[in-house]
């Protein structure tokens, strides 16, 4: 197949190309899919450069497996797939100082979440889409990781829930009560990023 | 409203509850305030991040990215390398040598020699001998088994617009 | 380092079972040492300098390299060399114009590196290299970039 063809071509006539080691065929498949990539990879590491050095890696390793990828999902879901992966296992590779604040405790039996204020308000109306991508950004940067992930795993990924247990290696119920402390969080430091900027 | 009833009104807005329980929820919130006001919430934020990494680019150009890929993917399929290989006399040695001929060598050795005075050598990772450079620091990352020798060389005050290394030019 | 010999008593048999076990050797011959040096060009720009077609340096080198505490975000390989160092053998490795490698490998993982730069030694530094191990030694370069010279022991 030509570049010409390539670039007409569906993901499926792609892989297919790909499989059969069609090389050119997946460096469309990259160039199509490598910003949602290095997005996943990025939401996950919060530092541009490892979530650069991920996506590489998964790429490569997308080639390799390639023929195990049978089309029960999307080309797309199954490569962020192996770049969660990948991220995970950089993450708990990682020495990560983990505070013991009471809060930290706290957010695993569930006792934070349940004295802060319901956020009435909306602390994103009539923000800009870059300065409203900028604000949750921040505030993804302020969650620790575990609560990072599994936000990144149900809302961006979207996961159910009996499927993350088993990604981020906790029971159900963990996952459960991360994910609450992980939106109320979120909600809590945008409303406060809001009353900043305005200040 | 306790923990949960909080938890179940999460599950609730991320449809994993069953039927029965899920009526009972979107019961509660039509007449709980508390549980309306935190059910919106939830919703504001998922609606918040929705679209989020849509507009998160990799920062890299297509080529670039490409041909680093393309490159990692070429050396890990490349054969390994040619060595010469063993000569087949070194070989037939190998085989000849059991190990309790290996185990006869040691007890000899030490038997037979007994040092006097220090060996000197010791079993450390790394030994300086000689650093021309008075300005440089080592620094070792044991997990990833890398030593860096940062070295001053070229001088500051020499060469500084020639490249000492030879190949930059 | 000073031996003393103790005459043997009873122990010749060994000697004998050595000659005809190990022909005549004491030591069994280790395995080459499997080596790559790299001459590499450190920078915070994106891309080699105009006219020249530096790659970038392979993953798990970029890694490791990643983990040190160098300011420069990039890495591109000026010049590789693929090598073997056998037991008790010296070589000179020429990985530019100006700069070669002078390695000798002495006993298990142990190997001398000496670093020449434009005929003068640079450093000279007694390294152990197990499978996997990578020593760097690096400097300033103009324009505020960096050179390093890479030694990967292979797997």
């Amino acid at each position: 197949m030509t570049a010409k063809d390539n670039s007409s071509a569906d993901d499926q006539t792609l892989v297919r190309a790909a499989q059969q080691g069609d090389m050119a065929a997946f460096e469309e498949l990259v160039a199509r899919h490598r910003d949602k990539i290095y997005a996943r990879a990025y939401s996950m590491m919060r530092n541009e450069e490892e979530a650069i050095d991920l996506s590489q890696e998964a790429w490569v390793k997308g080639w390799q497996r390639l023929a195990q990828f049978q089309g029960d999902s999307s080309f797309g879901t199954w490569m962020t797939r192996i770049v969660i992966n990948l991220c995970l296992d950089q993450l708990r590779k990682q020495k990560r100082q983990r505070t013991e604040s009471i809060e930290a405790m706290d957010a695993e039996s569930g006792g934070v979440e349940r004295q802060m204020p319901v956020i009435t308000v909306n602390p994103t109306a009539g923000l800009e889409r870059g300065e409203l991508r900028q604000r949750i950004d921040r505030a993804l940067g302020q969650l620790s990781y575990e609560h990072r992930t599994v936000l990144v795993l149900h809302e961006f990924e979207e996961m159910e829930y009996k499927q993350i247990p088993k990604t981020m290696e906790c029971s159900i119920g963990t996952v459960m009560s991360r994910l609450f402390y992980a939106r109320r969080k979120l909600a809590a430091l945008l409303a406060d990023l809001k009353k900043l900027d305005s200040v | 409203m306790d923990y949960n009833a909080q938890l179940k009104l999460q599950a609730f807005l991320d449809g994993e509850l069953p039927k029965a329980e899920a009526s009972e929820m979107a019961s509660l919130v039509t007449r709980d305030r508390e549980a309306a006001a935190l059910l919106e919430e939830l919703r504001n934020t998922d609606k918040v991040l929705a679209g989020f990494e849509g507009g998160i680019e990799l920062p890299e150009s297509r080529d670039f990215f490409w041909s680093k890929v393309q490159r990692e993917i070429q050396r890990l399929e490349a054969p390994a390398p040619k060595f010469a290989p063993a000569s087949l006399l070194a070989r037939w040695r190998r085989l000849l040598v059991p190990a309790s001929a290996l185990a006869l060598v040691l007890v000899t050795v030490v038997v037979l020699i007994q040092p006097v005075g220090q060996f000197g050598r010791t079993s450390a990772a790394d030994i300086e001998t000689a650093l021309a450079d008075a300005g440089a620091f080592t620094y070792r990352d044991y997990e990833a088994g890398t030593t860096l020798v940062w070295l001053s060389y070229p001088a500051d005050n020499e060469g500084a617009e020639s490249d000492e290394m030879g190949t930059f030019e | 380092m000073r031996a003393k010999l103790i005459a043997p008593t009873g122990l010749g048999w060994c000697a004998i079972v050595l000659a005809l076990f190990a022909g005549g050797q004491f030591s069994t011959r280790a395995a080459d040492m499997k080596l790559q040096a790299f001459l590499v060009w450190g920078t915070d720009d994106g891309k080699p300098p105009e006219g020249k077609t530096y790659k970038p340096v392979e993953l798990d080198v970029r890694q490791k390299l990643k983990d040190l505490p160098l300011k420069w975000t990039n890495w591109f390989e000026v010049n590789r060399k693929d090598f073997s160092l056998a037991q008790s053998e010296t070589k000179e490795v020429p990985i530019s114009e100006k700069c070669q490698l002078n390695l000798t490998r002495f006993v298990r993982h142990e190997v001398e590196v000496t670093l020449i730069g434009k005929g003068k030694e640079v450093v000279k530094r007694k390294q152990s290299l197990p499978r996997g191990e990578m020593l760097v030694l690096g400097g300033n370069a103009p324009n505020s970039t960096a050179w390093l010279v890479v030694l990967k022991r292979l797997e």
